[in-house]
Parts: C-alpha cells; structure tokens; sequence
C-alpha cells in the first residue's frame, strides 16, 4: 500500500514537471506568434532601399547587395550607388559583399530607407605554399 | 554509478579525432556533382555563388562540401605569385614597415587576380571557402601556418607559409586544406594542374599534424601534446598520396634514423583501405643512383600496416615508400659499422 501510495506521488510529481514544461512551451510561444504578427503588420509597409558603399578610398561600384536567404539582389554603379530591386520589410537582411572586404549584413530597420556603408578591408596575409609531388632529395656534399 | 559512467562514456565518444569517417552515412555524390556543375561561375557574386552550390542539400557537411569542392576544382594555384610572394618576404622580413607595406599591397593584388583570373595562392583559397561558407551560415575559420612538403628548406622555414581551414559540423571542428587538394604544380614545368586529391578534406588531424603547424596552438585539434615546431621541422615528408592512402602515420616520428649495419628501418601504418602487400615497394637512393626493392618484411593485419627493412651496408640513403604508383613518404637514413 505505502509503495502503492509512494508512485502515485511520483505520478503527480511527473504530471507537474511535464504540465511545468508545457507551460513553459506557452509561455515561450506567443514570441513566436508576435513576431509574425509584426511581419506581416509591416508587409504592407513594404519599401524601396536605396544606398551608397564606399571604402575607405571611395565609392566602390560593383559591390553585391543580396536579400539574404534569396536569389534577390542587385550591385552598385561606379558611383557606389544601388537601389534594391524589390520591396524590403523590416526585420530583412540584406548582404552586402565584395572581394577582399569584410561581409557586412545589414538588418532593415523601420525607418531604413537609405543605407550608406563604408566596407573594411579584410586585413589577412597572404601567403602560399604548394604542395609537391616532388620525390625529396637529400643535399649530398660533393667528393 | 549508472549515471556517471553514461557521461563518462558520452564524453569519450565525442572527444577522439574529428574526420571524415563521422560522416561515414553520407555520400557526397550529390554536393560534388552540384560542384562541378558550375564550371564558369565567377566571383563577382559571392552570395549568389554561396547560394547555388548550398541551396538544394540537405545538411551542412554536404553544403560545405559543396564549397570546398568548388573553389578546388575551379580556383588555379598560381605559382609565380607564390614564389614573387616568398621572395619580398624573405627580403623584408627584418624591415617591419616594407614587410608591411608588401603585405597590403600583395593582399590588393591577389584580391584582383582572383577576382579577375580565379588565381591564388593559399590564403587565397581558404579566404574563398570560409566567404562562401559564411554566406551559407557555415562556421569556418583561416588558419595561417606552416605547411611542410618534400621541397620545403626546413633550415629556413621561419615565416609563416600556408593558410588551411576549419569548419564547424555538429557542433566539432574538422580540418581541411583546399590548396593541397586542389591540385599540384607538374614536378617538371611547374605549371600547376587541377588533380583533385579528397584526402585533404576533414582530414584526421593526427595526419594532418604531420606536415601543418597552426600559428594558434587550438587549430591542432589534437588530444595529447602538441607537436613541438622542431618536431614538425624533422617529421618524415609526406606527399598527398598519403592522405589518400594513410589513416595515420604512426612511426617513425622523425624522418632521419642512424642505424647500425643489418639493423631494420621500421614503420608503421594505419591504412585507410586494406591494400595488396604486394604492391609496396621501397624506392632506395643513395645519391648515386635508386634501387626499387621490396622491403624485408611486410605485415598487414587490420589495416595496420608494418614494414621493416633491413640495411646491410654503410652509406646515407633516401628511402622513399610507394605504394603502387603513389608515393607516400621519406625517411633519411644514414648506415654506420657496427
């Protein structure tokens, strides 16, 4: 009987610890929700980006600008400039890379309508050792 | 009890090297053809690049794979820039501001050619596959070292050489060296070729530890001691074949051996695949001319391969091992009286 009472007791326990987890669940899931909710709150404010990219030199053209996770994007002019071809919301991301210059992302914002940016070079050395197929020789002293 | 020896045991499966094996249950038949089949992409787009090559698979070994297996087959080695490079190195090496300034001013110049011409030099590959990587979600990191190959004049190695990667999967670190697979200059005409060696890629470490010395002591990966750079500098040459070919390069740990007359050379293997005993063969120079000969004894049990050789006269050789065709690794030795 005690042991009978004993598990029931676990039971109740376990019941409590799955119910605390759940709630846990709830209390977790209404972000979820209201992220969402802004999402599609500001679809329709739904904008065009426009910008400029420099480095520390100047304007640099043909910079890429892409909509992360999509095939969306454009480059800029010799003049640095670009304006993105579709219609960005906030929360967005967009990359912004070239060659040799550190990536920079860039989340939509709001009030972002004009972006301006100033790309750093990605200050590596460079060096370069190529592998050899080459038999290795022993330098032998000459008789 | 029960509980801690299932932590014990959980820890001891997740340490242990970190290599290829781990993905064992995935075929990368699908990332390399995906690969290979955009052979005239350009870098003027990296994030569309990143994308196609990454977008149609599944897991990150294979989204990573893809990359990698892109930038060997498509990125060349240029090896006048690389010997220009070593050059103005070794030349400003004890002037800080010219090395400096060299070093701004190549890093330009590589940029543009392998904007413009897809060629580089190592640092060049592993910047493009942690770029690419990056823009995938992809955790990969440089590492700047020295990479020690059968030509390299280890008596004036003191700068840095060679640039690898390390890439996250599941929450460990894997090693890889693109510029080692992606092919080697042709011995004769040093004109560098594309000939894809897949042992470079999430190598064992222990392999790799051979003939990569990491600037940062982390980028070994390795349980244990890490070797020591005199260790590394007098380590045994190993060609790429050996990735192909060896899981481990067990012993000698040093390439040079002094050895009394009728002594034995031994060494020992781990094998990725089993082989046929018949297809090794020592290739014996000694400075005179090379003998092919088999070695004295031949042991492979499990893939764990010994060799032994004995040396019956005086004289200082080269020993090459081969297996088949590939050649594998050097030792000096130098045989002495009794």
């Amino acid at each position: 009987m005690k042991t009978h009472v004993f598990t029931q007791k676990r039971s109740f326990k376990t019941i409590g610890l799955i119910g605390f987890l759940m709630m846990s669940l709830l209390a977790f899931n209404p972000t979820y929700g209201q992220s969402e909710k802004t999402t599609t709150e500001i679809a329709s404010n739904a904008r065009t980006v426009k910008g400029i990219i420099s480095d520390e030199k100047g304007p640099l053209g043909d910079v890429n600008i892409v909509q992360k996770g999509t095939r969306n994007g454009t480059v800029t002019n010799e003049k640095g400039e670009f304006t993105f071809p579709v219609k960005l919301n906030t929360g967005d991301v967009l990359l912004v890379t070239y060659l040799g210059y550190e990536t920079h992302k860039i989340k939509i914002k709001d009030d972002t309508s004009f972006i301006e940016i100033v790309l750093t070079e990605d200050l590596i050395e460079m060096i370069g050792a190529l592998d050899s197929g080459k038999p290795y020789k022993s330098k032998r002293k000459k008789n | 009890m029960k509980l801690s020896l299932a932590i014990l045991l959980f820890f001891w499966f997740v340490k242990g090297f970190t290599q290829i094996s781990d993905f064992k249950h995935i075929d990368f038949k699908k990332a390399d053809s995906i690969a290979l089949s955009y052979p005239n992409e350009d870098l003027t787009n990296l994030p569309e690049l990143s994308f196609k090559l990454t977008s149609h698979l599944n897991t990150d070994v294979e989204r990573f794979r893809a990359i990698y297996r892109w930038v060997c087959a498509n990125i060349k080695n240029d090896y006048s820039l690389y010997l220009k490079n070593k050059h103005k190195r070794e030349r400003f090496k004890d002037d800080s501001i010219k090395f400096k300034a060299w070093n701004t001013d190549f890093r330009k110049r590589l940029f543009n050619k392998l904007l413009k011409k897809k060629q580089t030099i190592c640092t060049g590959y592993a910047y493009l596959v942690k770029v690419l990587a990056d823009l995938s979600d992809l955790k990969c990191e440089i590492i700047q070292g020295y990479g020690r190959v059968s030509t390299t004049d280890t008596k004036n190695l003191t700068l840095p050489n060679h640039s690898w990667n390390a890439i996250k999967l599941n929450g460990r670190w894997y090693l890889c060296d693109p510029t080692w697979a992606s092919g080697i200059p042709n011995p004769a005409t040093n004109r560098f070729t594309f000939n894809y060696n897949d042992g470079f890629f999430l190598a064992n470490p222990k392999l790799f530890a051979v003939n990569h010395f990491p600037i940062e002591q982390k980028w070994w990966l390795l349980e244990g001691e890490n070797p020591t750079f005199d260790e590394f500098l007098n380590a045994p040459v190993i060609y790429g074949n050996a990735y192909k070919t060896l899981e481990l390069h067990n012993t000698p740990k040093y390439m040079h051996h002094n050895l009394q007359r009728f002594q034995n050379l031994k060494l020992q293997y781990q094998l990725k695949a089993s082989i046929d005993p018949k297809d090794i063969w020592l290739l014996i120079d000694n400075g005179f001319q090379s003998k092919k000969i088999k070695p004295t004894s031949v042991k492979l049990e499990n893939k764990s391969l010994n060799i032994e050789h004995q040396f019956n006269r005086k004289g200082f050789f080269d020993v090459h091992l081969y297996i088949e065709e590939d050649l594998i690794s050097t030792y000096t030795i130098k045989v002495g009286n009794n």
